[in-house]
C-alpha cells in the first residue's frame, strides 16, 4: 500500500511499544505454535519482506521478534516489497522470501496465477480474524482506509465542517482548493458516493458518470502522487479539505496539522500477509503469519504506527487516543466498507488508461 | 592506414561495467517489447491503437518544447558572463553553476515545493508587494514543473555555450562592428551563429533530458502535465507489464537517436565535439 510510511516514533509509543514487546513475547510462549512444531523450528531462518521504514520497524517488533521467541527461528528483515520483484523470483524458482505483506490488489492479482501458498488453516488460526480480512491466499494484517480529511482551520467547529463525498464536491458550501489522489482506484469510487450512489450499488463502477462528477471540481483539486505530499498539502495549507488515507492523517495531527477525518463512508483496503508459492519454509512462514493474527501483537502494532488491527479483540490493548484514527475502531468499522479489490483485479488496466486520458482531457 | 591503437585496452573496464550494468539490462527491457507476452509487435499495436500512450508522447515532446528554449535564454547570458567576465567572475559563475549538481534531485525538488507553495516566499514576496491580492498557484500545473524542469538543466545549456563562446575569435566581433555593424547586427549576423554548436549541443541535452523526466513531473507537476516516464513507471510497477513498458522505452530511446542524429546532420558532431 502506501509506501512512503512516515516513520513515527515518540517516546510515549516506544515504551508502550517495549512493554507490549514483554506482554506479547509471553503471550505467544503461551498460544502461539503447538510445541512439537516450536521444537521442530529451532535453528530455522525465515525471511520476512515488507515496505520498509517505521511500518516494517513494527511488524518486526510485533509479529517477528514474539514469533522468534516462540519457536526458536530466526526471521531476517528484508525488501521493500516490489510487485515486479516478486513475481520474478517466482518465475526464478525458489523465492528468497518466506512472508511478504502485500497489498489487496496484488493479492488479488496474484492469487489467479499461482503467486501465493494456500493459507494452511491448521497452522494459522483463522478464526481470530474478522471474516472479510481472511483471503484463502493471504490474512490481513492491518486495515486501512480513504478518509474525507479536512482542515480545522479553514473549516472550524461551530461551522459547517464537511462530513460527506458529497460534501468534497460542493464548491458553494465548502470553496477553496481540494485534494484527491492521483490513482483511479478508490476516486471513481469517491465520485460516485458523492453522486448518490450508495456502497451496496457502487460495483460495477459507472465509470463515465464518476468522470463526469469529477469535470466538476477537476479545476479546484489538485492531485497528489505521493501520500507524504497528502499530508503536506494539508500541512502547508493548500487545501482545505481532500481525500487522504486515515494512518497519513493521524500522523499529520501528531506533527500539529490542524486536521480532522470524517468517517463517513470510507473505504477499506487490506494489507495481508501471504506465503510465496515454492517457499522452502512454508510452515514456518505460516506459524509467523499465526503469530501476527494474535490480539496482544496487533494492538501492540497499532499502538505504534497506527495502523487498524484485523483481529477485533485487539481493540482491548490499543491506546484510546490512537483508537478514533482506525479504520477498524467498532465506531468506523460500520461506517466503512472494503473496497472491491476483485473488480479493480479486472479493471485496473483500462480504467488507468482511461483516468489518464481523463487527466489530460 | 592508422596503426592499431594499443591505447584501446584502456577502455575494455568502463566497458565491461557499462556491458554488464547497462547494455545487458536496457537491451534485456528493450527485447520484452517484442516478446512480451509472444513474439511479435502486439505491444506497438497497443501503444498505435490506444489513444492516451501516444498523446502522452506528445505531452512529453511538447513540454521539452517548451522548457528548452527558456533554458537557452536563460543559459545563454550567464555562459557569455562566464566566458567575458573576470577570472574571479568566471570562477564563481562555474562554482554556482555546477552547486546544484552537488545536491540531489529529491532536495532540490523538495525545496522548489517549499518555495513556490500557496504559503511560500515567492508567494509571500508577491503578496507583499501587491502585484497579485491573493496567493496565485505555482505548484502543481505547468509553471511548478517548467520552474522544476529549468533549474534542474540550466548547466546543461550553460556548459556547452560556454565552451563555444571560448572558441570565438574576438577579432570577429570587432572587425564586425569597424566594418559598420552597429552592436545588434554583430551580434545576431557573426556572434550567433558561431555559438550554435554549443547552442544545440545544450539544447538537445535537456531537450532529450526531459523526454526521460520522472521525479520532476511527479512532484511538481499538475494531472495535465502526465509524461512517458510516468506511464512507463505505471506499467511496471502496477501492472508487471514489461512488454509496453519496453515498447514505451524504445519509443523514448528512438527519439533521442533521432535528435541526435538530427544534431550530427546539422552541426555534425564533430563540431561538437571538438
Amino acid at each position: 500500500m502506501d509506501m512512503t510510511r512516515v516513520p513515527r516514533m515518540t517516546r510515549r509509543g516506544l515504551l508502550q511499544g517495549c512493554s507490549a514487546l514483554a506482554l506479547g513475547a509471553w503471550g505467544g510462549l503461551g498460544i502461539a505454535a503447538p510445541a512439537r512444531a516450536a521444537a521442530e523450528l529451532k535453528g530455522k531462518t525465515v525471511v520476512f519482506a515488507s515496505w520498509g521504514g517505521a511500518y516494517q520497524d513494527a511488524e518486526k517488533s510485533c509479529y517477528c521478534e514474539p514469533f522468534a521467541a516462540a519457536t526458536g527461528a530466526s526471521v531476517v528483515q528484508d525488501g521493500p516489497m516490489n510487485v515486479a520483484k516478486f513475481r520474478s523470483m517466482i518465475e526464478g524458482g525458489a523465492p528468497d522470501w518466506d512472508v511478504a505483506d502485500i497489498t489487496i490488489d496484488f493479492l488479488y492479482a496474484g492469487s489467479g496465477s499461482n503467486l501465493f501458498e494456500k493459507i494452511d488453516t491448521k497452522l494459522v488460526d483463522t478464526s481470530r480474524i474478522s471474516p472479510q480480512f481472511v483471503h484463502e491466499y493471504g490474512i490481513g494484517c492491518i486495515v486501512w482506509s480513504y478518509n474525507l480529511g479536512y482542515s480545522t482551520k479553514v473549516f472550524p467547529a461551530g461551522k459547517p465542517q464537511p462530513q460527506s463525498w458529497a460534501d468534497l464536491f460542493d464548491l458553494k458550501k465548502f470553496p477553496g482548493k481540494r485534494t484527491l489522489g492521483d490513482n483511479v482506484v478508490a476516486t471513481l469510487e469517491v465520485a460516485l458516493l458523492a453522486d448518490g450512489v450508495t456502497p451496496d450499488k457502487l460495483y460495477p463502477l459507472d465509470v463515465e458518470r464518476a468522470l463526469k462528477k469529477l469535470d466538476t471540481i477537476k479545476s479546484e483539486t489538485i492531485f497528489w502522487t505521493t501520500n507524504s505530499q497528502s499530508q503536506q498539502l494539508f500541512v502547508d495549507g493548500e487545501v482545505g479539505l481532500g481525500l487522504i488515507l486515515n494512518g497519513r492523517a493521524y500522523d499529520a495531527a501528531n506533527k500539529g496539522a490542524p486536521i480532522a477525518l470524517s468517517w463517513e463512508q470510507n473505504i477499506q483496503s487490506i494489507d495481508y500477509l501471504v506465503v510465496p508459492h515454492g517457499s522452502r519454509n512454508r510452515d514456518a512462514a505460516m506459524m509467523l503469519i499465526d503469530t501476527m493474527t494474535q490480539p496482544d501483537n496487533q494492538a501492540k502494532l497499532a499502538n505504534l504506527i497506527a495502523y487498524a488491527p484485523t483481529n477485533p479483540a485487539a481493540f482491548k490493548g490499543v491506546d484510546p487516543k490512537i483508537e478514533p484514527w482506525l479504520s477498524t475502531a467498532p465506531d468506523n468499522v460500520k461506517k466503512g466498507f472494503v473496497i472491491n479489490a476483485a473488480f479493480w483485479r479486472d479493471n485496473l488496466k483500462t480504467l488507468q488508461e482511461r483516468w489518464n486520458t481523463w487527466k489530460l482531457a | 592506414m592508422t596503426p592499431f591503437d594499443r591505447r584501446i585496452w584502456l577502455l575494455v573496464p568502463a566497458l565491461l561495467i557499462l556491458l554488464v550494468a547497462f547494455i545487458g539490462p536496457v537491451g534485456w527491457l528493450l527485447s520484452r517489447a517484442f516478446t512480451q507476452p509472444t513474439l511479435g509487435f502486439q505491444n506497438f499495436e497497443e501503444l498505435w491503437t490506444h489513444p492516451v500512450y501516444l498523446r502522452v508522447i506528445w505531452n512529453t515532446v511538447a513540454i521539452s518544447a517548451i522548457a528548452t528554449p527558456i533554458c537557452v535564454v536563460l543559459g545563454f547570458p550567464v555562459a557569455h558572463a562566464m566566458t567575458y567576465g573576470s577570472t574571479r567572475m568566471r570562477r564563481w559563475l562555474i562554482f554556482l553553476v555546477l552547486l546544484p549538481f552537488w545536491t540531489s534531485l529529491l532536495v532540490r525538488t523538495f525545496a522548489t515545493v517549499i518555495l513556490l507553495q500557496r504559503t511560500g516566499p515567492v508567494n509571500a514576496i508577491l503578496v507583499g508587494l501587491g502585484l497579485v491580492d491573493r496567493p496565485v498557484p505555482l505548484l502543481y500545473n505547468m509553471t511548478g514543473l517548467l520552474v522544476g524542469a529549468v533549474q534542474v538543466l540550466l548547466p546543461f545549456v550553460i556548459f556547452p555555450l560556454h565552451a563555444s563562446m571560448l572558441k570565438i575569435e574576438p577579432a570577429y566581433m570587432q572587425a564586425a562592428l569597424t566594418l559598420g555593424a552597429n552592436p545588434v547586427r554583430a551580434f545576431f549576423r557573426v556572434y550567433l551563429p558561431l555559438t550554435v554548436p554549443g547552442l544545440l549541443t545544450g539544447a538537445t541535452l535537456v531537450f532529450i533530458s526531459i523526454l526521460g523526466y520522472f521525479v520532476t513531473p511527479a512532484m511538481l507537476g499538475g494531472v495535465r502535465e502526465l509524461m512517458v516516464a510516468q506511464l512507463i513507471q505505471d506499467q511496471i510497477g502496477q501492472f508487471g507489464n514489461w512488454g509496453v513498458a519496453g515498447a514505451l522505452s524504445l519509443v523514448l530511446l528512438l527519439a533521442t537517436a533521432l535528435l541526435l542524429g538530427l544534431l550530427h546532420a546539422t552541426v555534425g558532431l564533430k563540431a561538437v565535439a571538438r
